[in-house]
């Protein structure tokens, strides 16, 4: 079933150049999907459409069948979330406690009903120990982890990840890649990340690659990504794996392609 | 001249509750003319550790020498501008020192700063705005109007224009895309063959160490964990499993490889040396 | 930065610590009527003594409150200078080359430091054993019957705790910034006006940029988790009065009539 649908989606910031033009794919319900694109090739732009913090210019989105519109915009964001590329910017409340709470208050969950769903998803992402510290002691990953609870907490249909991992520290990263893969396991949620990561893109079931305002490439990751030369073209890196089977290849040697490490060794060793 | 640390401390707050030993006696000798990679896990002291090099912080304890200056905790140094001028440090983020009407001033600021003329400072401008990449046509837009990835090489170019005997710089790709990042690091290289001047390199990415560093630095709990050639620390793995380092994707094929049964030499760092040995191994048992 | 005390909270657990911001609030108003009492040495006493006995009760150490006052002493010096040149009552106890000082401008001078210090003294109390944001929900309430005037209470609470959140993070921000265009040869210390100018503009307009960077980003970061400005919303923290907190406002009450006392029918 179709989650999200775009249709034919045009934006721009300014009049001159087109954000997003005439953008269009769809999201099954449950999937991972990663957005992937040199900065600047309206992949960001494309989150703030879906979630209706920026406007559309023409085209339509449908969420859950229902179409974004003004009218139907805070029924579709209550199913949705978001969390951002910078971890300082979106920590709104003093403590983590109070920044998990902050969404709920929106939602006018009852207070006694509060506390337990604070640590309930402050557990999610195993930030239970820190629950009154204050953002300016926690490091970038942990402080996303916050962002991630405060959303979940919202209980979101969707989940939407705009680079939130591209400030952080290969530890930080490892924790937020490690939730969302997990979150996919566990649960039916609807997740899409932003992402330069490759190597995170191979563990999703849909890449949608953007250039300049437009999808050029869509499909399951071990189609798209043995691609090495168009991605280059988009300014984007073939992972190692598909670089290492295309040097073979000029040496004469033939293996199949294969988006990663574990599956490249595996062929390799057939020809042993 | 290169550049040595004895001892050196830096103990922020002292005397007060809040007091920390961000570097705990390092002692280092930098390799003149070679690019230099700094790692270690966020709060192992590597920021503290280049903000000394260029004195935006003062040793608390022991002696820092470089290009013929000494700095220790007992003496306070003169004239630090002069030493500003001969060490340039881009920070994290670097974007978001821009403050001019234009690229061209902004990338000017440091050079006029250092009492270049303004003709001089325009000049020098120019030559640093592209050999960043970025042509005349940048000169006179408005550092505002630019992208990240754009910004981010006007204010490195403002570094770049103070002509620098050595370049410091702090996470210089964070938050850049693949290719953004590669481009930025060749033109450290570049600055670093061309101009035969020392480069330090603060990152976290693994492949950009492998790649464009001659030398590596490992910082843990404010100490000097380890200094070697790369082309050494890539080949032993049981150091980068005891800092918790995804080693880059060459030495992991490698070494998923042996475990399976292959035999490619520990000296084995690039793409295609690891493809001709795949290729003498497979020939071999064929 | 951390020998800087006025306005910081201090985290301890104390019996002022553990009382209702609101109460706090209401107490420390009182307590600035009672040091408007003009009741001489003999009140000031009294209440430098009471307000003495609260910080110790707070555990806060009487350094740290000194360092809280410490920034007022230039501007004491100021208005000393100012009352000596203009206050020409009472006795002359200085004649020098011209120079004259009565015994007023001594005792103006006196009685205003005295009211300035305790009035320190109460401010740093309450901003030292309440977190900011306990102190914002309790301007918040305090301010909730002012809505039927068509005042946001609400709002105003929710900026002054945004502000609080963002102090650290713009101060890190600063000197970030200030350490950055030292790189480049800036020197806020020496060098010609123009210089100076330059310096200083080259740390306030990255400073604009990037502030007004994380406001767009912050209110994004809002909406999309369903804040809207106005909107009913349900709150996570709840005040509660406790004995000891009436404890403390009729404290406080009593001390003030006893002021009142002292002002009217004692002295």
């Amino acid at each position: 079933m179709k989650h999200i649908e775009v249709k034919d989606v045009s934006f721009r910031y300014d009049e001159n150049s087109p954000a997003v033009e005439n953008v269009s794919f769809s999201i099954e319900k449950g999937s991972y999907t990663t957005i992937i694109g040199h900065n600047g090739s309206g992949k960001s732009t494309i989150a703030k459409l879906l979630i209706g913090l920026l406007e559309k210019e023409k085209g339509e989105i449908l969420i859950d069948g229902l179409p974004l519109n003004l009218e139907n915009l805070m029924t579709i964001r209550s199913k949705m979330g978001i969390v951002f590329q910078n971890p300082d910017n979106q920590f709104i409340g003093a403590t983590v406690r109070d920044d998990i709470a902050f969404g709920l208050e929106n939602h006018c969950v009852p207070t006694e009903k509060m506390d337990a769903i604070i640590e309930e998803y402050a557990q999610k992402v195993n930030m239970q120990n820190f629950m009154e510290h204050e953002p300016t002691k926690l490091s970038g990953g942990q402080k996303q982890r916050v962002a991630i609870a405060g959303v979940l907490a919202m209980a979101p249909e969707i989940l939407i990840f705009d680079e939130s991992t591209s400030m952080l520290d290969p530890q930080g990263r490892d924790e937020i890649n490690r939730v969302i893969r997990q979150l996919h396991a566990e649960t039916e949620m609807t997740l899409i990340s932003i992402s330069h990561d490759m190597e995170e893109v191979t563990k999703s079931d849909y890449v949608i690659v953007m250039d300049q305002g437009h999808v050029m490439m869509a499909g399951k990751p071990e189609e798209v990504l043995l691609e090495q030369d168009k991605l280059v073209q988009l300014k984007l890196d073939a992972p190692f794996s598909v670089k290492l089977q295309n040097e073979l290849q000029h040496l004469g040697i033939h293996v199949e392609k294969s988006t990663n490490l574990e599956g490249m060794v595996e062929e390799l060793c057939q020809l042993l | 001249m290169p550049i040595t640390l004895e001892n050196l401390q830096h103990v922020y707050a002292a005397n007060t509750p809040f007091s920390y030993a961000a570097l705990n006696g390092v002692d280092l000798k930098i390799t003149e003319g070679k690019i230099t990679a700094i790692i270690g896990a966020t709060g192992s002291g590597k920021s503290t550790l280049v903000q000394h090099l260029n004195a935006l912080l003062l040793p608390t304890g022991g002696k820092l020498t470089i290009l013929d200056r000494t700095i220790t905790a007992e003496e306070k140094p003169q004239h630090l501008k002069s030493l500003r001028k001969q060490v340039g440090l881009v920070f994290q983020f670097p974007e978001y020192q821009l403050f001019e009407e234009t690229v061209l001033k902004d990338v000017a600021f440091g050079p006029k700063n250092f009492g270049a003329t303004e003709q001089e400072a325009n000049h020098r401008a120019q030559e640093a705005l592209k050999r960043v990449g970025l042509d005349a046509s940048y000169f006179e837009k408005s550092p505002l109007d630019l992208s990240g990835g754009q910004k981010r090489r006007v204010a490195i170019a403002g570094i770049l224009a103070m002509e620098p005997e050595v370049l410091v710089l702090d996470e210089p790709t964070a938050g850049l895309d693949p290719q953004g990042a590669q481009q930025m690091m060749a033109l450290f290289c570049r600055f670093n063959r061309e101009q035969k001047k020392t480069v330090l390199i603060v990152t976290h990415d693994m492949e950009h160490v492998l790649n464009y560093c001659d030398e590596v630095v490992v910082m843990k709990d404010g100490k000097l964990f380890t200094h070697q050639k790369v082309t050494d620390f890539f080949q032993e793995l049981s150091l980068l499993k005891e800092l918790n380092i995804l080693p880059p994707a060459v030495v992991r094929m490698r070494e998923m490889l042996n475990e399976k049964g292959f035999h490619i030499p520990s000296s084995t760092l690039t793409l295609s040396a690891l493809a001709k040995e795949i290729r003498n191994e497979v020939k071999h048992h064929g | 930065m951390d020998s800087f005390a006025l306005g910081r909270y201090v985290p301890l657990n104390s019996v002022i610590h553990r009382l209702d911001p609101r109460a706090k609030i209401g107490a420390m108003l009182i307590m600035l009527i009672c040091i408007f009492v003009p009741t001489g040495f003999v009140g000031y006493g009294i209440l430098f003594a009471a307000i003495l006995s609260v910080v110790l009760m707070a555990k806060l150490s009487l350094n740290f409150v000194w360092k809280a006052m410490k920034p007022m002493l230039f501007m004491l010096v100021f208005l000393m200078i100012i009352n000596i040149l203009v206050l020409k009552t009472g006795v002359l106890l200085v004649d020098l080359f011209g120079l004259t000082i009565y015994s007023d401008a001594i005792f103006q001078t006196l009685f205003i430091a005295i009211r300035l210090m305790l009035m320190i003294m109460i401010t740093t109390v309450l901003t030292a054993t309440t977190k900011p944001l306990d102190l914002t929900l309790g301007i918040e309430d305090l301010l909730q019957p002012l809505t039927a005037f068509k005042v946001p209470s609400h709002e105003i609470a929710m900026m002054i705790s945004i502000a609080l959140r963002f102090i650290p993070t713009l101060i890190e921000e600063t000197q970030r910034i200030m350490k950055a265009q030292a790189s480049r040869g800036v020197d806020l210390k020496e060098g010609k006006m123009k210089e100076k100018i330059m310096a200083i503009l080259s740390l306030i307009v990255p400073l604009f940029v990037s502030a007004f960077q994380r406001a767009e980003d912050l209110a994004n970061a809002m909406e999309a988790r369903g804040y809207a400005p106005g909107a009913k919303r349900t709150r996570y923290k709840q005040l509660k009065m406790r004995p000891a907190d009436a404890v403390l406002l009729m404290g406080a009450s009593a001390l003030c009539g006893l002021m009142f006392v002292l002002w009217l029918w004692v002295l």
